[in-house]
């Protein structure tokens, strides 16, 4: 038995090239699955980590009118038996540039585990709370936030780094299950670090210990606040898609690496079974071959994509943080069933790509002709297969539309997923089909051109060894497209959107209680051609209203929620309303700009999708002590919010709701410089440089954040495609020694060696560009699906379908392009070798 | 602006919470010290702090205030009551005082800046039925409007709405005679807290040597006087249902900045009001005496408030009996004798289950106090243990 296997595995020392493929695709494609879910793992927890925060969740109390809480009233409330504790929590950033949230709390207050309690050496826990309580203070951060201060974990306990405006933090005190990029330190010393004197940023108490919200405040429950794993789950199930595509893609180069292998140890395979070795025994080694190369093609693969995944996690967690506010740790963290689900799927990939070779080794006749033949008669009951599976993926994929089509608009994001997999696996199934009719086509039409008729008849026969790799280039390719095109019309419209949404020269964010100063100060300023202020709140949305018929004064019907949504006010002003896009308006744009002065809402198209809205609906917005009819105008898109908002005029929104001041927009006077007016500004009141912001700030930030969202994504495509080439090289250069051994002949006829490589590349390229040109429709449906509803299921907004020529000219030359070069390769061989050489092969061995 | 709305959201309460659990999960690391500190930490030492000593003389009413420059102080009563149906009650409400630092390392008082940790505790006992409630604040001695403290006159401390004050405005020592105690804690099984009226018919106690109380036999003490001449009225809730009661209730005023010896453990300590009028304050600390072994004080108080100290040989006491409690084995039967005056009783908790769970434990609680020969009922008052 020992001597038998030994004999199997002899034919990779003489094929070492065979092995190398293998492995490589076992090595690809669990790099890359291992990789993404290295990321998922690393980001869930994280989210476990801010989540495990969460449901021990506490709730919130804000003034009702917005103004911030003193210290003032906590006391009030405490004197009057309300248990709440103040909590402060601000911005600082780090030398790196690292936005850190800083969280002040009072740990005799916190409600919890007393800070006091908790274990039983006393005297210890009365030091530990000296110590956090009292001046030099501590700093409280998880292991992996000291990256962003240089430290490492040997010098980090008792550092005092300092931060970007030079301060320095109170002496660092590791406490791993923080969230990520989190300072917490006692009141005293945030309060001291942030300059917030008196103020704090909210009072928090036990989760349901209060009935209502005491007078003048405002409660949120702590069940009312999405968790980030929520909010990223969409973005996720993208990430998994993608590394279960080049997981897929990856198998290709295993099966067809291992058809090869197989179809080569025929003879050998026989010979085994003659000197009587049984075939469940033969079946039984091959099985053991494959788990050896399994385990160590998946363990070269997991030590690479947990390398992949380290380039890859500052840029998942930087998006993940702009685009949710998730705090995703930028360090890998990965518990031990990451290792072991990721030998678990590459091995059960491989099992899965090997279940037909272990099939076909064990239905092996000791007495059968082995020849390329016979595999050519099943090629053709396995080309009516893959029509015919072809065929049920199709009709799977037309299942699905047909029942997403009837659902509301932002939902199924799994059968959206599911749908744009069954186009894939359809495709992908009719391709060889497809390609094979197209070159039966052609060979009955060319079969006076002797030469023509041998190349389509030769590339018949190497059809059944080339699909595969045909099959995962047209994948990797359309996928490609379909994702380069929805990120490009991404772009295209975010861009355009950013324009018409930021019209005002200069952004101001000024102190609360300064606003009113500063406002009226500006609106003297001869520099100033126009202020645009806004305001926000937090609001509920408690009821939905769908008016019913014309008949306007029928009640609407009502719906019932209680759903969190944002009031943000803006000025509707001669430079604003022209510009602000708008998807949807009842009476036109003009009405719906008038409406909105007067006092009616605009919805964002996120909350419109989620609570199925179009203009003409009314919706109910509470804020404590105060609830509020109003009719919808208008939606607008709001690319890259994860929230519903409602846009109402600054001034109704100052009225109806209190929402207190936000950021002011400033629209200056033809040809004056913003600098004068922002050292005006600073000359007058003190402003600190980060209070003002230019339109040009504001904008690259946020494309910045927009490049970084799609950083990975772009990547993961790229890499998916480079996997496919390697698919097919691999396939190509698998069989380069037969293709030879077809060409001698040829040759010794007299076509001349040029010419013979000439056709050589003309087969595979035309292949290709076949391949290519059926990627480019496949492309389009997937950014179809993409844009239409998993965008929208996932984010929920809607983005116009683009198509760009560019990119799908780069599809089809990349397609031919990657077969050239694929192809190349066997032919130069053929270019330097001898026809004597040549015809030698041609005697079987 | 969308998008720097979503830069500048932080990441909300989900931190706040974290911040609990970050101090109780990253703090189970033992100290590497081993240093006895006696119970609580009460036998660390005073460096810096200002130390009680026999020859300060207490002035009132400012010594009903607090006193910062020592390490520890408190305000602690107790009362043993009655109900309308004759049912009997026990009530304990604590308000502690604990310097973060000595005086000369004080912070500025910014806003939230603290010299002085406060810790209150409230009990509400009625048969088997023992209620706790726990409340801590930050406080800087320097500011007078915290959410905890304590003021001399008019008398009141307080932490929250846990309130001990002066029901006169008189700014006299007059305003300490008469208080209102207030306080309400919620609970699964429904509210409890009590509010009462304590009006005082006797003098203060001074305790050792003119209130200077030593506690152990190498010298080092606190000042300590009582009042335990209250009578109680008002309203007690338990359970969600009140009661109205009346009965006796006893305060102790004590600071130190080192109350234990290094190597004392806890101390036993009986207040007690005797059928005929006297009352008796006694304690034993354990270890920490002569040759290691116990220190034992008390106060023989006349119905008129003459006080007589007990020294170590004129006062016995010895367990007779041990109850399992959350998981020790608490004395709560006692021998208590006081030969010159007579005094040979048995003291006893009609109530083991009195542990109170909060982040120091101890046992706090009734007792009834029986003579030894006849076994009739000659008064009642409150058992405090600690170390156990």
């Amino acid at each position: 038995m020992h001597t038998a296997f030994l004999t199997l595995l002899s034919h990779y020392r003489r094929h070492p090239g065979q092995l190398a493929m293998l492995l490589l695709g076992l090595w690809v494609a669990s790099a890359l699955w291992s990789g993404v879910e290295a990321i998922n793992a690393s980001a869930r927890d994280s989210y476990a980590r801010a989540e495990s925060l969460f449901t021990s969740g506490l709730d919130g109390l804000q003034r009702a009118d917005g103004q911030p809480l003193t210290r003032d009233d906590f006391l009030r409330l405490r004197r009057a038996g309300v248990p709440v504790s103040p909590l402060l929590e601000g911005r600082l950033e780090a030398p790196d540039g690292t936005r850190l949230t800083v969280i002040g709390i009072d740990p005799l207050t916190l409600p919890g585990d007393s800070a006091f309690a908790s274990t039983d050496n006393q005297a210890d826990n009365r030091a530990t709370l000296a110590n956090f309580v009292t001046p030099p203070w501590q700093t409280r951060l998880s292991p992996d936030t000291l990256g962003a201060f240089g430290l490492d974990l040997r010098n980090a306990t008792g550092a005092t780094p300092p931060l970007a405006d030079g301060q320095r933090l109170p002496a660092l005190s590791l406490s791993p299950a923080l969230p990520p990029d989190t300072l917490v330190m006692d009141i005293a010393a945030a309060a001291e670090l942030l300059g917030s004197g008196d103020t704090l940023t909210r009072l928090v108490a036990k989760a349901g210990q209060l009935d209502e919200a005491p007078p003048g405040l405002a409660l949120t429950r702590a069940d009312t606040q999405l968790s980030p794993g929520q909010l990223t789950e969409s973005f996720h199930l993208n990430l998994t898609a993608m590394a279960m595509l080049a997981l897929v893609v990856g198998l290709f180069i295993v099966q067809a690496a291992l058809g090869l292998a197989l179809e080569q140890r025929l003879a050998l395979l026989r010979t085994l079974r003659a000197l009587g070795v049984s075939g469940w025994a033969l079946v039984g080694l091959l099985a053991l071959e494959l788990l050896v190369l399994g385990v160590l093609g998946a363990l070269a693969g997991i030590a690479s994509g947990a390398w992949l995944a380290q380039r890859l996690l500052p840029d998942v967690a930087a998006t993940l943080g702009s685009l949710y506010g998730a705090g995703v740790s930028s360090d890998l963290r990965l518990p031990w069933h990451y290792w072991l689900g990721g030998l678990g799927v590459t091995l059960g990939g491989l099992l899965l790509a090997g279940s037909g070779v272990l099939w076909r080794a064990a239905r092996l006749s000791v007495l059968g002709l082995g020849q390329a033949q016979t595999w050519r008669t099943g090629f053709h009951r396995q080309l009516r297969l893959m029509a015919l599976g072809g065929g049920v993926a199709a009709l799977a994929a037309l299942a699905l539309w047909g029942w997403l089509a009837r659902q509301p608009a932002g939902e199924g994001l799994m059968a959206g997923f599911g749908m744009v997999g069954f186009v894939l696996l359809a495709s992908a199934l009719w391709l060889p089909p497809l390609l094979a009719a197209l070159l039966a086509w052609l060979s009955a039409r060319l079969r006076r051109y002797a030469l023509a008729h041998w190349a389509l008849a030769d590339l018949q026969l190497q059809l059944p060894r080339l699909s595969l790799a045909m099959m995962a280039l047209l994948v990797a390719l359309s996928a490609n497209l379909g994702v380069s095109s929805m990120v490009g019309g991404f772009r295209l419209t975010f861009l355009d959107w950013l324009d018409q949404r930021l019209v005002a020269d200069l952004y101001l964010q000024p102190p609360v209680e300064r606003t009113e100063e500063i406002h009226a100060w500006l609106t003297e300023r001869p520099e100033v051609a126009e202020l645009l202020p806004t305001r926000r709140r937090e609001a509920t949305l408690v009821a939905t209203g769908v008016t019913t018929g014309a008949a306007a004064e029928s009640p609407p019907e009502e719906t019932s929620l209680d759903r969190p949504v944002v009031l943000y006010g803006i000025t509707p002003g001669v430079r604003l309303m022209p510009s602000w896009p708008l998807l949807d308006t009842l009476e036109g744009r003009d009405a719906a700009w008038a409406g909105l002065a007067a006092g009616e809402v605009f919805i964002n198209e996120q909350l419109a999708i989620a609570e199925g809205l179009a203009p003409g609906a009314t919706v109910t917005l509470a804020v404590p002590g105060q609830r509020e009819t109003r009719r919808v105008l208008a939606i607008y898109p709001d690319y890259g919010n994860p929230r519903g908002e409602v846009l109402m005029a600054t001034p109704r929104l100052a009225k109806t709701f209190h929402a207190p001041p936000r950021s002011v927009g400033i629209v200056l006077a033809e040809g004056v410089s913003s600098e004068a007016l922002g050292r005006a500004l600073n000359a007058r009141f003190a402003q600190g440089s980060d209070a003002l912001q230019d339109q040009r700030s504001v904008k690259r930030l946020a494309t910045t954040i927009f490049e970084r969202t799609f950083t990975i994504t772009r990547a993961l495509t790229a890499l998916t495609l480079m996997v496919a080439a390697l698919a097919l090289l691999a396939s190509l250069l698998a069989q380069a020694r037969e293709r030879r051994r077809h060409l001698a002949p040829l040759w010794a006829l007299g076509v001349p060696r040029r010419r013979l490589l000439w056709v050589s590349l003309a087969q595979l390229g035309g292949l290709a560009l076949v391949t290519g040109l059926l990627a480019v429709p496949l492309g389009i449906a997937i950014t179809a699906g993409l844009v239409g509803v998993i965008n929208v299921a996932a984010f929920g907004w809607r983005l116009p379908l683009h198509i760009f020529p560019g990119e799908v000219a780069l599809t089809v030359t990349t397609a031919v392009g990657v077969a050239l070069l694929a192809a190349l390769l066997p032919a130069l061989r053929l270019w330097r070798a001898s026809p004597r050489a040549l015809l030698a092969e041609e005697t079987p061995a | 602006m969308t998008h720097l709305r979503r830069l500048q959201r932080a990441t909300g309460l989900a931190m706040a919470i974290a911040l609990c659990l970050g101090l109780a999960a990253c703090e189970r690391t033992p100290a590497p010290s081993s240093a006895p500190q006696g119970f609580a930490g009460l036998g660390a030492e005073g460096d810096g702090f200002a130390q009680a000593g026999p020859n300060q003389r207490l002035r009132f009413p400012e010594d009903h205030g607090p006193h910062p420059d020592t390490r520890i102080e408190w305000w602690y009563l107790t009362a043993n009551l009655e109900d309308d149906e004759g049912q009997p009650l026990g009530l304990q409400w604590t308000l502690f005082r604990q310097a973060l630092m000595p005086p000369t390392e004080r912070p500025e008082p910014a806003t939230w800046s603290a010299d002085q940790v406060w810790m209150a505790h409230m009990a509400v006992s009625r048969g088997d039925t023992h209620r706790v409630a726990e409340r801590f604040a930050r406080g800087h001695s320097a500011r007078v409007d915290g959410q905890a403290g304590a003021q001399a006159a008019p008398f009141r401390a307080w932490l929250d709405d846990w309130e001990l004050s002066s029901r006169r405005s008189a700014t006299h020592d007059e305003s300490f005679g008469h208080l209102a105690l207030s306080s309400f804690a919620p609970h699964e099984q429904g509210t409890f807290g009590f509010q009462l009226a304590l009006d005082a018919e006797g003098p203060l106690v001074l305790h050792g040597e003119s209130g200077f109380s030593q506690k152990a036999a190498d010298g080092q003490g606190s000042m300590y006087y009582s009042q335990p001449f209250w009578r109680v009225s008002g309203d007690v809730t338990l359970d969600g249902e009140t009661r109205r009661v009346t009965g006796r209730a006893w305060l102790d005023r004590e600071w130190s900045s080192q109350l234990l010896g290094p190597d004392q453990r806890g101390w036993d300590w009986f207040s007690l009001h005797l059928a005929d009028g006297h009352k008796l304050m006694a304690f034993q600390l354990r270890g920490g005496g002569e040759g290691g072994g116990d220190y034992r004080s008390g106060t023989w108080i006349s119905p008129d408030g003459e006080t007589r100290a007990l020294a170590e040989d004129e006062l016995a006491l010895s367990a007779l009996g041990e109850s399992r409690v959350a998981g020790r084995d608490v004395p709560t039967r006692w021998r208590l004798e006081v030969p010159h005056a007579g005094l040979d009783v048995e003291v006893s908790a009609p109530y083991a289950e009195r542990w109170m769970p909060t982040s120091v434990g101890y046992w706090e609680g009734e007792v009834v106090v029986h003579e030894s020969d006849s076994g009739e009922r000659v008064g009642e008052g409150y058992l405090e243990m600690t170390g156990y």
